[in-house]
């Protein structure tokens, strides 16, 4: 009777003085060979890194685990975002400086265009749907760097939503790329009853 | 039977077994024969017995060996391949734009991947009942590539078997430098080869080629992905071998469940071969006992055994026993194709159930799949309200903010209009109101709905119609979203 499905067919060849592990299913048993170096090796190595990363993550907690490491590197950007906001009072002349930085327009762009975000109401060119067309000279909250700001850090009423949430250099970018299209006079949504014209 | 049940008797036998066995003194050598027991390719103190398989020839061989050209020239080709100007085959991650001989697919169509790749699972399973391990030993690229590729130029580099078994046990030598040192720099010059190609139906070749002539650091994923291919490749082709077979490959260690006694396999003929003796030996079988099946064969067993879990089924040994026998001036077929079945009484069956069961659900997932992916949508109109808003009211008028996104799934470009339907008492504005979008391109709409407070009703449903101008004739689709207004709540 065979031992294994491997000899099904007659065997000539086994010597029948077989070592095995003592355990039968079903008339199957087990074989004690020697198992391939490079299987045990990569155990062995598994094993050896495993408790290293238990100590490393797990006990001493001297590594983050993904959720943690995830929650390190916000709070790693954030700091760095405050840092610089602390450093770079918004003023005007900040504004108008970046809005001449083709990089930092660059950034305000993909903000603006974000189909979710400005052009879902004053279109990914910005010359409005059923927010007020920004390429125009015609201004409700005017079009000061500083009134741009905090139009779009504070909100307005009448729909313009706060963006306080995303943080200050995100309001900065998009600000910057506003005060870059200002002035291209796209045809598009005809001024507001209440806007004011502006250079 | 008894040695195996009797555990008293296993416990006694401390010792590893193959220590055991006696060797067979060939010459003034001993050497190890392959046994049912043990693996060859692993000596008894579990070290690696490295396999020279001995040149052979025939017809299995040629016919193993254009097959091999066929599919070399489709393994390294096809990310290049292009059906209407599409990849043929590509799997763009990035993406997640997904290109299967001129069907185009998203991420949306995902579900479908279910199908097919069941469907192909179950292709293999039948010819796994029908023909054993056809698959591995012809068409699967460890094979091809490893007896394609890598052994020929190792044959050419190191010389025939015995001449490489020499080059193996011989002491660091400038003449084993050298031809070590070639053999493994073409051999990681072709794993590249390979891993490119491997990497290729993961992102568009363009990008590809790019990445190989630019700097590694504009490509870092992709760079780190294909060094750590090609070393995995090197390493296999190169040292491990016929043991991705043996201890890796699932579909290998699946092979025994999937044999019954009627399946075709690479065997022996018992009742013919039995028992061995030199030609002329009075009362002896047609076996030589020459040992050429068992010098040939690249996972190193002894198919006189009987079928065994390291066989692949390349037929190496039918070919040399053939050419053995022919010398004899006897009939070919020792080793040949056949079941179980077939050596034990001359019958062979084709049509068993578990062929039937298997070949069923092979076409129920290739028919699902061809059905499912020929009578998808063609483009998708979804309407969502605008992430993080509920609703605002604005001048006695409730407004709602939606979404709409348009994804087109046909091969080619195509030109979407937008109209609103409903709901009438509303002041709809959308975004854009004609939408080009290439294949695979997707553009977010704003549709801004405002409703009298006055006429706001709970449950009332915004309606936008989305006509595609297909060749084969417009395409409608509405899509819908429920508008929330200060009512919402009272209904």
């Amino acid at each position: 009777m065979s031992p294994t499905l491997t000899n099904t067919a007659m065997s000539t060849e086994t010597t029948g003085a077989e070592t095995t592990r003592g355990h039968t299913f079903d008339g199957i048993a087990e074989f004690d060979n020697h198992m391939p170096n490079w299987w045990l090796w990569s155990f062995y190595l598994a094993c050896i890194f495993s408790v290293f990363y238990w100590l490393h993550y797990h006990t001493l907690g001297t590594g983050d685990l993904p959720s943690e490491a995830y929650v390190q590197e916000q709070k790693a950007a954030a700091a760095i975002i405050e840092a610089q906001a602390a450093a770079n009072p918004v003023t005007d002349e900040l504004l108008l400086k970046l809005a001449k930085e083709p990089g930092v327009v660059a950034e305000g762009e993909k903000i603006f265009k974000d189909p979710i975000r400005c052009a879902l109401c004053h279109k990914p060119d910005g010359s409005g749907l059923i927010g007020p067309n920004l390429t125009d000279d015609m201004w409700v909250y005017g079009s000061r760097p500083m009134d741009v700001y905090t139009t779009i850090l504070k909100g307005r009423p009448g729909g313009m939503l706060p963006h306080e949430a995303f943080g200050t250099l995100f309001v900065q970018r998009a600000t910057a790329y506003v005060l870059s299209i200002k002035g291209k006079n796209l045809p598009g949504k005809p001024p507001e009853a209440n806007a004011k014209r502006e250079q | 039977m008894d040695a195996m049940t009797d555990n008293k008797k296993a416990a006694d036998c401390a010792a590893p077994s193959a220590a055991q066995k006696p060797l067979v003194h060939k010459g003034r050598v001993p050497v190890r024969r392959p046994d049912v027991d043990t693996m060859f390719s692993v000596n008894p103190d579990g070290s690696r017995n490295a396999i020279q398989p001995a040149d052979v020839r025939g017809r299995f061989q040629r016919l193993k060996h254009g097959l091999w050209y066929v599919l070399i020239a489709i393994y390294v080709a096809l990310p290049w391949l292009k059906i209407g100007g599409r990849p043929a085959l590509l799997i763009d991650i990035e993406t997640r734009h997904f290109y299967l001989f001129g069907q185009t697919f998203n991420a949306q169509d995902f579900w479908l991947a279910f199908f097919f790749v069941s469907g192909l699972g179950f292709l293999l399973f039948v010819l796994a009942s029908l023909l054993g391990r056809v698959w591995c030993g012809y068409a699967c690229p460890q094979t091809v590539f490893l007896e394609g590729v890598f052994r020929r130029i190792e044959r050419f580099i190191e010389g025939p078997a015995a001449a490489r078994a020499k080059l193996d046990k011989a002491p660091l030598h400038w003449s084993k430098l050298w031809r070590r040192g070639a053999k493994m720099l073409v051999f990681a010059a072709i794993a590249a080869v390979i891993s490119h190609s491997f990497l290729g139906l993961f992102m568009p070749v363009e990008v590809l080629v790019h990445a190989v002539t630019a700097s590694p650091g504009e490509h870092p994923t992709a760079f780190v992905f294909m060094l750590v291919a090609t070393a995995v490749l090197f390493v296999n082709f190169t040292w491990f071998r016929e043991q991705t077979c043996i201890a890796i490959c699932p579909y290998g260690r699946l092979q025994a469940a999937l044999y019954d006694a009627d399946t075709v396999l690479v065997g022996y003929d018992q009742k013919r071969g039995e028992p061995r003796g030199s030609a002329g030996t009075a009362g002896a079988g047609d076996c030589v006992d020459c040992y050429r099946c068992v010098s040939v064969c690249p996972t190193g067993i002894d198919i006189r055994q009987g079928t065994q879990m390291e066989c692949v089924g390349c037929a190496n040994c039918i070919d040399a026993c053939d050419e053995v026998m022919s010398k004899l001036g006897r009939a070919p077929g020792l080793v040949r194709y056949d079941s179980q079945r077939g050596f034990e009484t001359g019958k062979r069956r084709f049509w068993r159930s578990r062929v039937a069961v298997y070949g069923v659900l092979m076409l129920m997932g290739l028919l699902a799949f061809g059905f499912a992916a020929l009578g998808r949508t063609p483009f998708e109109a979804n309407l969502s309200r605008a992430p993080g808003r509920s609703y605002t009211v604005e001048d006695e008028r409730v407004h709602n903010v939606f979404v709409l996104h348009l994804i087109n799934k046909r091969p080619g470009p195509r030109t979407f209009k937008i109209a609103v339907l409903g709901p009438k008492e509303a002041d709809t504005t959308v975004g854009q109101t004609e939408v080009a979008l290439e294949s695979l391109a997707d553009a977010k709409i704003p549709v801004h709905v405002f409703v009298p407070v006055s006429a706001f009703q709970a449950g009332v449903k915004t309606q936008l119609s989305v006509t595609c101008n297909d060749p084969e004739g417009e395409l409608t689709r509405v899509a819908t979203a429920t508008l929330l207004g200060p009512s919402s709540g009272r209904r």
